[in-house]
């Protein structure tokens, strides 16, 4: 009777040395992967020169202002436009995941669920289609768009987007794991197959889906090349071509650099930090063995 | 070819309970089309199966791979003179001959292959390590989730730059090591160590990346198999093997497919740090093909590097295909 209570305590005590020592592995790595960018957020805090002057030699300087301004962001949001900047990235990431969930959620589906003649030819072209470095084709694929008077228009920058085949491949791998019993059932009850996909196979998707629209949000938010070459019209000119103007070839101003890139990266972050509270343990399987 | 075949035999047992302890058959679902009025039925899940595909394949082919052949076929063709205005006319695989018995383009061949046979395990091994560490309660973990994820969230030419002033001859990394009593280094201006630099900036922007994808992996773990697991006295490093790495598949698969293709077009840090050098140590296939195509106006030759690489990727992610088939029986 009493050695029951202390063992249980014992164990207690340690799962909650090892819950405490966990902990400070993951503050830590969290931190190592942090200080990079706490060290940028403070350089764009002062001075645009400052950066560079208190590298070295090493002391609480280099990391901590001793003068603080916000000149950096001023510029940033004035003369440089970055806000105009951030909408029209905005608009263009937004669209591209809405149109890109649209179109290659259906996709991986029938690959991992239809049986189909020459389902894994397809398969292999989307696989193919995502290894092509986008640089190889950029240029002629601009001179297309601009024939087709695409070049500095919305679409002309979210097209490329959207046909994700990382997307594709992503989602592949999770409906491949989803019992085929649940779609048998589905179809036996006389759901269709669009109506299976959306009642029965997204609801259990939650956190593939998630991870997909911040693939295709992500390729679409760092886009540099594309913008450059499609778009001249500085009204519709994104972010990470406006952080471009922080420097030259000869010039850089580190402090508006290192905040143009942080206002930047704050929108996927928040994103990443809000919708991992959906990521869930899949239902599907939850309740099989 | 080959690739179709193996991805044929990875996309078979699609109906598999992805459970390690029961690869039940599931080959014979493969027949079940044939059970009553093949054609006709066959048909119709064509028909479907066109619908469903179309508007992912129509772009894909419109914005990839049909442009990508326009590059194939340049890649036959060499001009007289320099520049995209400059006169192209057929010269067969004489751009690749040239290419492939240059030595200087034999030693970018070997040394791509070495960087991603180093970095790729790394950081899949990084970024599994850490998948697990934040998956388990800890407290704050959705917030260490997201510090270790912003990295590949700030544009990577910003990060480039920024690690460049860091890793400066007087730079802070220097300092910090100056200051624990260690020598400081020659980070980006030394041959030996450029190519290293350069993996840590690229290990710090993809780690928290292809993390968010093993930690969606983990969470689809059920819990019943640790249970299970715990039960048959497996302790925590045992169950990682057993439990954990053996239902990751599909999702490693996946991270180890996108991050190898990743790591293989990847040349920002290379333009901004080091511009492939000091001495050519970090120049990697697509930095010399974008060089060729944007800095040196051959766009044939680069286009050609960009098809010998591609080429490779291939051959890559066709053995980790194989390698990571599921259901083997």
């Amino acid at each position: 009777m009493t050695a029951q209570p202390t063992a249980v305590g014992g164990l207690q005590r340690r799962m909650r040395v090892q819950r405490v020592i966990l902990g400070v592995l993951a503050g830590l790595v969290g931190l190592l992967f942090l200080l990079p960018a706490i060290w940028m957020l403070l350089g764009s805090l002062r001075p645009g020169g400052d950066i560079i002057g208190s590298v070295s030699p090493l002391s609480w300087n280099t990391l901590i202002p001793d003068v603080w301004t916000l000149d950096n962001y001023a510029a940033l949001f004035g003369p440089l436009r970055f806000g105009q900047a951030m909408m029209n990235s905005l608009i263009v990431a937004f669209a591209s995941v809405v149109l890109g969930l649209v179109i290659t959620i259906p996709a991986a589906y029938a690959l991992s669920v239809f049986r189909f003649p020459g389902r894994e030819l397809v398969f292999a072209v989307l696989v193919v289609g995502f290894m092509i470095p986008f640089e190889a084709i950029a240029i002629p694929l601009a001179q297309i768009f601009t024939q087709w008077h695409l070049d500095n228009t919305y679409i002309g920058l979210i097209l490329p987007g959207i046909g994700n085949g990382l997307a594709i491949f992503n989602l592949r791998q999770f409906f491949l794991g989803v019992p085929g019993e649940l779609h048998e059932a589905a179809r036996v009850d006389g759901a269709s197959e669009l109506r299976t996909m959306t009642q029965v196979y997204l609801p259990l998707s939650v956190t593939p889906v998630i991870n997909s629209a911040l693939l295709i949000f992500l390729a679409q938010w760092s886009a540099y090349l594309w913008p450059l070459l499609v778009v001249s019209d500085e009204k519709i000119q994104v972010a990470a071509i406006a952080l471009s103007r922080t420097f030259s070839d000869t010039s850089f101003n580190f402090g508006q650099m290192f905040g143009g890139a942080l206002v930047i990266s704050v929108i996927p972050a928040v994103l990443l930090l809000v919708l991992q509270r959906y990521f869930t343990q899949s239902v599907a399987t939850k309740g099989l063995k | 070819m080959e690739a179709v075949q193996v991805i044929d035999e990875v996309g078979a047992p699609a109906k598999g309970v992805p459970t390690p302890a029961s690869p039940r058959a599931t080959r014979g679902v493969r027949d079940t089309a044939t059970a009553r009025g093949p054609r006709r039925r066959a048909r119709r899940a064509w028909l479907t199966a066109a619908a469903f595909l179309a508007p992912a394949v129509l772009t894909i082919l419109l914005i990839r791979i049909i442009p990508f052949l326009g590059a194939v076929v340049s890649t036959l063709h060499v001009r007289d003179g320099v520049g995209l205005l400059a006169e192209e006319r057929f010269a067969g695989l004489q751009n690749y001959v040239d290419l492939l018995s240059d030595p200087l383009f034999q030693a970018t061949l070997g040394r791509t292959l070495l960087f991603n046979v180093i970095i790729n395990p790394l950081q899949i091994a990084l970024a599994l390590a850490i998948a697990v560490l934040l998956t388990r309660r800890v407290p704050a973990r959705g917030l260490w989730r997201m510090a270790v994820f912003i990295p590949c969230t700030i544009p990577l030419v910003g990060s480039s730059i920024a690690w460049g002033v860091a890793l400066r001859a007087d730079g802070p990394i220097n300092g910090i090591l100056e200051f624990l009593g260690l020598p400081a280094q020659p980070f980006l201006s030394s041959p030996s160590q450029a190519l290293a630099s350069i993996m840590l900036v690229a290990s710090w922007v993809g780690i928290g990346y292809w993390m968010i994808f093993l930690v969606a992996g983990i969470n689809d773990i059920p819990d019943e198999l640790y249970e299970a697991a715990s039960l048959d006295g497996a302790g925590g490093w045992r169950s990682f093997w057993s439990v954990t790495l053996p239902m990751l598949r599909r999702p490693l698969l996946f991270v180890l497919v996108a991050d190898t293709v990743a790591n293989f077009v990847l040349f920002v840090p290379m333009q901004m740090l080091t511009d492939g050098g000091p001495q050519n140590s970090t120049t990697m296939l697509m930095f010399d093909a974008y060089r060729r195509t944007y800095t040196y106006s051959q766009p044939n030759q680069g286009a050609t590097a960009t098809v010998i690489l591609t080429v490779i990727m291939l051959i890559i992610v066709f053995v980790q295909f194989r390698l990571l088939k599921e259901d083997r029986g």
